[in-house]
């Protein structure tokens, strides 16, 4: 599905994200124009109450700009209805979340063949793919427990399995380090720089800077608005 | 997403909630089972009915007399005494007439020993016994000789027999009828009916003609026909014999004739609306367990709203949310009708045992309270599983 060469995973072009409570019109997001070309990896940095959740919903495709258009991996994504969102979630995007969001009382093979489940894969199929998935990332002898056996880096890691069984455009995680203790975090991350070096495009989230440091090239969210990119 | 995958999906997550699934089923599991066993006892107790009817005798025509007008006032059927004993010869000569008994009846004071009754007393003919299908307890029926010879001699019904302490001993005995002495030759088995079959005293029908009514006519005569495939044909056959003797050409009848067929048709017509009665309030504890699916159902969409927001993030569509809910509701509830036919089957063969009639199964209610119980997930998983579908995934996510 990746475009063509010059043509890059994510373009916002002028996008806005206003929450309308009745009364009062809530700007989330305001004229944001960023650009993640692939296979980079890109962090978005902002304190809390900075859009940063609103971000992520709408690159993340949960969730639709006001205005403002919306380029995912050459798929119009503001012009789309929500089949159209739940498909592009399906093929293109891989979610990694701060608390993890495992399904509960399932292993962690079902949880990370679960992706696939929506892309009409056979169970066979899927259960091979997810296998495969759990070793990449060393847990080839955790795949039969469920979320509440595993430690939260372990927790965190079936996670990451489940964002890249389907081979997504782009891994998008959400404080994925931020539930994590320093060591398990500083381990997901070296697994996020090793993802890029085998050419994924990665945007990564946070509010702490030292985290965003493992990425590329940081961007600054600040009140709705982004920032001058800085170089990391 | 696959059929087998949403069944996976439906089974692994009620089998992390036995218990809670096992109670929600009990509603659907009652409602079926009410159902199945109602309906069977409805139509075992129409069997038990029709198989005692059949006991009179399924091949049997009564012919009647036809009524009398006395004045502007019409009186019923049986009143006239237009049927004579030359009529029941006659029909015994048609063809597809096995057997035929003429009824010649009356009350009287019976006495034997110190007891007393007042019977039905029936004069009729060795026929009798074939044509309304008695057996013999003990001693020997009416001979064609007693008949010719106007013999006082008498057949009591066992219900008789018991009223006046008669016994297997007291055949050869005399008792009175009307003040006169019979022998008492035998004693009919019981048949069990509901009217009063075993209740009556049969002696020749000459001697009945020549002590009590001292004419020719006879209250009814019972013609028992070859098989039940000639019924029609003997009751066309007598009609016209009974026309063309009673010389009536204005096709208004001076006689009726009843089968036993008719008797049957009106038995299961009123046992089909017994039926459809027990099934509609059996029912209602169907649509009560169908209301206790969906209560959980909704319960369960709350709880997992954040496991809808994850499958929705990983690009679960509204629809798949959709079928899967459903597919839950629609497992409860078809797992629960099938655990209810299967109560069902037992209790109605525990009622039809206890109650004498046997075991009556019926597969189509068996087909329709399954077809039943999934209309009800259906139709009460829609809603639930509609509202799970759509969830909007930012909220759904962020549900604690």
């Amino acid at each position: 599905m990746s475009g063509v060469a010059s043509e890059p995973i994510i373009r916002l072009e002028n996008v806005s994200r206003v929450y309308d409570t009745g009364k009062v019109q809530v700007p989330a997001l305001l004229d944001v124009d960023l650009e993640v070309a692939d296979g980079e990896f890109l962090a978005i940095v902002g304190p809390s109450g900075s859009g940063k959740s609103t971000m992520m919903n709408i690159l993340g495709c949960l969730d639709r700009p006001t205005s403002g258009r919306y380029i995912l991996d050459s798929n119009p994504v503001d012009e789309l209805d929500d089949d159209g969102l739940a498909y592009l979630r399906s093929r293109s995007i891989g979610f990694v979340f701060q608390s993890y969001n495992l399904l509960p009382r399932t292993s962690a093979l079902e949880n990370v063949a679960a992706p696939l489940l929506y892309q009409g894969v056979s169970r066979k199929e899927r259960l091979r793919r997810a296998q495969a998935a759990l070793e990449r990332l060393g847990l080839a002898d955790r795949v039969g427990h469920v979320p509440s056996e595993l430690s939260g880096g372990q927790q965190q890691r079936v996670g990451i399995a489940r964002a890249l069984v389907t081979e997504p455009a782009l891994l998008l995680a959400d404080e994925p380090t931020g539930n994590l203790d320093s060591h398990s975090g500083a381990e997901v991350l070296e697994l996020f720089k090793d993802l890029h070096s085998l050419g994924r495009t990665i945007v990564l989230i946070t509010h702490d800077l030292d985290v965003a440091q493992a990425a590329d090239r940081a961007v600054h969210l600040r009140d709705g608005r982004l920032q001058d990119a800085v170089p990391a | 997403m696959k059929i087998t995958d949403l069944i996976g999906l439906a089974f692994s997550r009620l089998g992390t909630g036995k218990m809670r699934a096992a109670l929600t089923m009990l509603g659907v599991i009652i409602g079926v089972a009410s159902v199945v066993a109602l309906v069977s006892v409805a139509q075992g107790a129409t069997k038990g009915i029709s198989d005692r009817l059949q006991s009179l005798g399924t091949n049997l025509l009564t012919v009647s007399p036809g009524f009398t007008t006395t004045g502007a006032t019409r009186g019923g059927f049986g009143t006239a005494t237009t049927l004579t004993v030359d009529d029941a010869t006659a029909l015994a000569q048609l063809d597809g007439v096995q057997a035929i008994a003429p009824e010649l009846t009356s009350n009287k004071l019976v006495i034997a020993g110190t007891q007393n009754e007042t019977a039905r007393v029936v004069g009729t003919t060795p026929g009798y016994l074939s044509v309304f299908a008695y057996d013999m307890w003990v001693g020997s029926f009416l001979n064609q000789a007693s008949v010719d010879h106007n013999l006082r001699v008498a057949v009591i019904g066992a219900t008789t027999a018991d009223n006046l302490s008669l016994t297997e001993t007291s055949v050869g005995s005399t008792i009175f009828i009307g003040g006169l002495p019979f022998n008492l030759i035998g004693i009919l088995q019981p048949k069990g009916g509901t009217t009063s079959t075993d209740d009556q005293v049969l002696i020749p029908l000459s001697t009945a003609r020549q002590l009590f009514v001292g004419s020719n006519s006879v209250s009814a005569i019972g013609v028992s026909a070859a098989n039940q495939d000639v019924i029609s044909t003997v009751s066309a056959e007598i009609t016209a014999t009974l026309e063309q003797r009673h010389g009536i050409t204005t096709g208004v009848d001076d006689f009726s004739i009843a089968t036993q067929a008719q008797l049957l048709g009106t038995v299961s017509g009123v046992s089909d609306t017994l039926t459809l009665l027990l099934a509609g309030i059996a029912s209602i504890s169907l649509l009560v367990g169908g209301i206790g699916i969906m209560n959980i159902m909704l319960v369960s969409v709350r709880e997992r709203t954040r496991e809808i927001g994850i499958r929705k993030a990983i690009g679960a569509r509204g629809r798949d949310i959709l079928s899967q809910f459903l597919v839950e509701a629609l497992a409860l509830s078809l797992a629960g009708g099938l655990i209810g036919v299967g109560l069902g089957v037992v209790a109605s063969y525990g009622i039809g045992v206890y109650a004498g009639w046997g075991f009556v199964f019926n597969p189509v209610t068996v087909v329709v309270a399954v077809l039943f119980s999934l209309i009800v997930g259906i139709v009460f998983g829609v809603w639930p599983a509609s509202q799970a579908a759509r969830l909007d995934p930012v909220v759904a996510l962020r549900y604690e």
